[in-house]
C-alpha cells in the first residue's frame, strides 16, 4: 500500500517537473530569441552566416557537457570532474595516436569508454561510499588533472611537445557537414537521445523520481544505485565526446584541456532550468543555456565590450537564472498552498515551507 | 657625445624615439614580406597602386593568453602605436588561459573582418588551425613570444634561445663551473619552452660541460607552483647550486622559498623576461639575474608591422615567408641592473 501511494506521489512529481521544465524551457527560448534579436539589430556582423557558425562551433561542446551535467544535477548531485575527464581522455587520445600509433577508430572507442568509465566511477563512489557528489567529483577533478600531466606524451617525449595529431579520422571529428559544424550535429544527436530517454522511457521517469525524492523512489522499487551510477556515467561519456571534439579542433591535447569548463557546463544547465535541488530539468534548457551565454559573449566582443566584462555578464546571467528559478518555485509552492487551503476540510492546519507566503 | 646622445641626455622624448625606431624596425620586418607578396601578386600591387585597398578605418585585435605583466605591457606598446594613427580601433581580448577560448576569439575576430590579429598562442599546435583560417580570410597574424606551428605573417620574440644561452654562461661562471642546476619550466606545447630550455642546456654544454642539469620540472609559469616544485627538488637534492626559472615569476617563487629556508646565499637564481618585480629583487640582492627585454618596445614593433601590413592592403594569403624579429636584450645582474631607467621598467 505504501509502495502504491509512494508510486502515485512520484508519478505526480514527475508530471509536475515535466510541466515545470517545459514552461522553463519555453521562457528561456523566448528570452534567447530576444537576446538574438537585440544583438542582430546592434551589430551587422552578428547576423552573418559566419557568426552563427562561430557560435555553433564555439558553444556546441558546452551544450553537450551541459546535457551530460543535467543528469547528476537532476539527482541533486553535481559533477565537478568533467573538465579533468576531458583532459585525461584528450591526453589518452594524443598518446594512443602519437605514441602507440593506434588507428583513429580505436582511439575514439577508447576515449568514449574511458569517459563513461571515469564518470561511472564517480557514481560508484557516491553510492557505495555514501559520499557527497561534491567531494567525490572534486577529488576526481584533482586526480584526473594530475594524471593528465603524468601521462602527457608532450612532456614525456620532448619531440612530441609541439607535434600535432595527424590521424585523419581524429581530425575529421571537428570538421563540418557542409555549413553545419559537426560538433553541433553531435550535440543535436545527444540532445535528442537524452530527451527521448527522459521524456519517453521508464528510465527517464526514474531519474526524475530519484531526483525528486530519493527515499520515496527507493520505496517504490526503483534501483537508485543503478540510476545514480548511470547519471555520472552519462556525464563522463559526454566529457569523452567533448575531449574528442577539442583534441580534433586543436590537433593536439594540452595538459590543461578542459580546465574550468565544468563551471560553464553547470552554468548552462542551471540557466537552462535544471534545478540544483534535483528532480526538475530537461535537455533543451541546458542547450539554450549554453548558447545564451555564448551569444552574450560573442555579441559583446563584436560590440567591442572589453572581454574582462564578459565573465561578469556571465555571472549576472547565472544569478538571474537561479534567482528566477527560485522565484518560480516559491510561486508554485505558494499556489499549491493556496489550492490546498481552498480545498481543506474545516479545522485542518496547513504547514508551509519557510519563506513561502500563504 | 653624438647628437642623438645629447638629445637623450637633454630629455629627448624617449617614447617618441622608441616609437620612431619601432616604425623603422617594423618597416624593415615588413618590407621583405611585402616585396615577396607584391612580386608574386600583381592584383595586390595594382590595388595598392590604385589606392583600392585604402580604408578610412582599421580594426586590430590583441588576443593574449591572459592578462599579466608581460602581455599587458605588450598591449600598452601596441595601443600607443595604434592610438598615434588615429584611424585604428584596437581591442584587447582575454584568452582566459585556454586554447579553445582563444580559438573562439580568433573565429569571432575573423568574422569581424579585422585587419590584423596579434596573438600570444596558449598552445603552438592548438592555435595553428585558427591561424590557417585567418590566413585564408586574408588577415595577417603576428605572434608575440610564442610562435605557432603554422607559418604566419610575422613573429616578434624576446630572443629566447640566445638569451637562455647567455644566462647559462653567466650562471655557470657564478657557480664555479660545476655542480647541479635545475630548470623550472613552462608547460609543454609551446615553442618558448623548447627554445629557452634548449638555449640553456646548449649554453651550459658549450661553456661549462661539468654542470649537470639535475632536474627539469613544469611549474606552469606560476610563482606559487614554482615555490612548491623547488621545495620538492631541494628535498630530493640539497646540492643544487643554480636555478633557472624560464620566466621571472617562477624564479621569484624560488626566491620566496629560498628566503624562507635561509638558503638564498647558497643559490644562483636566474629568471627570464625582466619584469619590474624581478629588477627590484635583483637590486635587493635576492634574485641573481634575468634576461631583460623592453616589452613595450616589442609591442610597438609588432603593432608597427601590423599597421604596415594592414594599411598597405597586403593579404596574409599572399605572404610566402614568415617574418621573424628577435628583440635586443640584456642579461641583468646586480652589477648592471641600474642601467635600466625607471621609465623602461614594466
Amino acid at each position: 500500500m505504501i509502495v502504491l501511494e509512494t508510486g502515485l506521489r512520484i508519478s505526480r512529481q514527475s508530471v509536475q517537473s515535466l510541466k515545470a521544465r517545459r514552461s522553463s524551457a519555453a521562457g528561456l527560448a523566448l528570452f534567447y530569441a530576444l537576446v538574438l534579436i537585440i544583438f542582430s539589430v546592434l551589430s551587422p556582423r552578428f547576423r552573418t552566416e559566419d557568426n552563427y557558425k562561430n557560435l555553433l562551433i564555439g558553444y556546441s561542446h558546452i551544450g553537450i557537457l551541459a546535457i551530460g551535467m543535467s543528469f547528476p544535477i537532476l539527482l541533486a548531485g553535481i559533477d565537478l570532474s568533467v573538465g579533468s575527464i576531458i583532459g585525461v581522455v584528450g591526453m589518452t587520445v594524443f598518446d594512443l595516436s602519437l605514441i602507440s600509433h593506434v588507428s583513429g577508430i580505436v582511439a575514439i572507442l577508447a576515449a568514449l569508454t574511458l569517459g563513461a568509465a571515469l564518470g561511472a566511477l564517480n557514481g560508484f563512489l557516491v553510492v557505495k561510499l555514501n559520499l557527497s557528489p561534491f567531494i567525490v567529483t572534486l577529488a576526481a577533478m584533482a586526480t584526473w588533472r594530475g594524471t593528465t600531466y603524468a601521462i602527457s606524451g608532450r612532456q614525456l617525449y620532448r619531440d612530441l611537445s609541439v607535434a600535432p595529431i595527424t590521424d585523419k579520422l581524429l581530425l575529421w571529428i571537428d570538421g563540418s557537414f557542409g555549413p553545419i559544424p559537426r560538433a553541433f550535429v553531435y550535440m543535436v544527436v545527444i540532445g535528442l537521445a537524452a530527451y527521448w530517454v527522459l521524456a519517453h522511457t521508464k528510465l527517464g521517469r526514474d531519474f526524475y523520481s530519484v531526483g525528486g525524492n530519493e527515499r520515496a523512489a527507493y520505496l517504490a522499487g526503483i534501483n537508485v544505485t543503478r540510476i545514480k551510477i548511470l547519471a555520472y556515467a552519462i556525464s563522463g561519456f559526454c566529457a569523452g565526446v567533448v575531449a574528442l571534439i577539442l583534441s580534433s579542433r586543436l590537433s593536439t591535447s594540452p595538459e590543461d584541456l578542459g580546465t574550468g569548463i565544468e563551471l560553464s557546463a553547470i552554468a548552462a544547465a542551471v540557466v537552462g532550468g535544471v534545478s540544483l535541488l534535483g528532480g526538475v530539468g530537461g535537455t533543451l534548457g541546458p542547450i539554450l543555456g549554453a548558447f545564451l551565454i555564448g551569444t552574450a559573449y560573442i555579441g559583446m566582443q563584436l560590440e567591442n565590450v572589453t572581454t574582462y566584462a564578459q565573465p561578469v555578464v556571465g555571472g549576472v546571467i547565472l544569478v538571474g537564472a537561479v534567482g528566477y528559478d527560485r522565484y518560480r518555485q516559491m510561486r508554485e509552492q505558494r499556489d499549491l498552498v493556496r489550492e490546498r487551503v481552498r480545498r481543506r476540510p474545516v479545522g485542518e492546519t496547513i504547514h508551509t515551507a519557510p519563506g513561502v507566503a500563504s | 657625445m653624438t647628437e642623438l646622445d645629447e638629445k637623450l641626455a637633454n630629455g629627448f622624448d624617449r617614447r617618441r624615439f622608441l616609437g620612431a625606431s619601432a616604425a623603422i624596425g617594423a618597416a624593415a620586418l615588413a618590407s621583405p614580406l611585402i616585396s615577396a607578396c607584391t612580386s608574386k601578386s600583381k592584383p595586390a600591387k595594382a590595388a595598392a597602386a590604385s589606392g583600392g585597398t585604402a580604408k578610412s578605418h582599421y580594426k586590430m585585435v590583441w588576443i593574449q593568453i591572459q592578462p599579466q605583466a608581460t602581455s599587458t605591457a605588450w598591449g600598452d606598446g601596441m595601443q600607443e602605436i595604434a592610438a598615434n594613427q588615429k584611424n585604428i580601433d584596437f581591442q584587447v581580448l582575454d584568452g582566459q588561459n585556454k586554447a579553445d577560448t582563444q580559438i573562439t576569439l580568433m573565429n569571432t575576430a575573423i568574422t569581424q573582418g579585422v585587419d590584423c590579429i596579434f596573438l600570444q598562442p596558449a598552445d603552438s599546435v592548438g592555435l595553428a588551425p585558427s591561424i590557417k583560417k585567418a590566413k585564408a580570410a586574408g588577415i595577417p597574424v603576428i605572434t608575440l613570444n610564442i610562435d605557432a606551428t603554422e607559418a604566419h605573417a610575422a613573429h616578434v620574440e624576446m630572443n629566447h634561445y640566445f638569451g637562455a644561452m647567455d644566462i647559462a654562461a653567466k650562471m655557470g661562471a657564478l657557480i664555479g663551473g660545476s655542480g647541479d642546476v635545475v630548470i623550472l619550466n613552462a608547460p609543454p606545447g609551446i615553442t618558448i619552452r623548447d627554445l629557452r630550455t634548449n638555449g640553456f642546456v646548449d649554453g651550459m654544454k658549450a661553456k661549462f660541460p661539468n654542470v649537470k642539469i639535475a632536474a627539469d620540472e613544469n611549474a606552469k609559469w606560476d610563482r606559487k607552483t614554482a615555490g612548491d616544485t623547488f621545495t620538492a627538488m631541494w628535498a630530493a637534492n640539497p646540492n643544487i647550486k643554480g636555478v633557472y626559472g624560464v620566466n621571472d615569476d617562477m624564479a621569484l617563487g624560488v626566491v620566496d622559498v629560498a628566503k624562507a629556508k635561509g638558503i638564498l646565499s647558497k643559490l644562483v637564481i636566474f629568471g627570464n623576461d625582466g619584469e619590474k618585480a624581478a629588477l627590484t629583487s635583483i637590486e635587493a640582492g635576492e634574485l641573481t639575474g634575468t634576461q631583460y627585454t623592453d616589452v613595450w618596445q616589442q609591442g610597438r614593433f609588432a603593432a608597427s608591422a601590423g599597421i604596415v601590413l594592414a594599411t598597405s592592403g597586403t593579404k596574409a594569403s599572399n605572404m610566402p615567408v614568415q617574418g621573424h624579429l628577435l628583440m635586443p636584450y640584456s642579461i641583468l645582474t646586480k652589477d648592471n641592473v641600474a642601467s635600466i631607467p625607471a621609465s623602461a621598467r614594466w
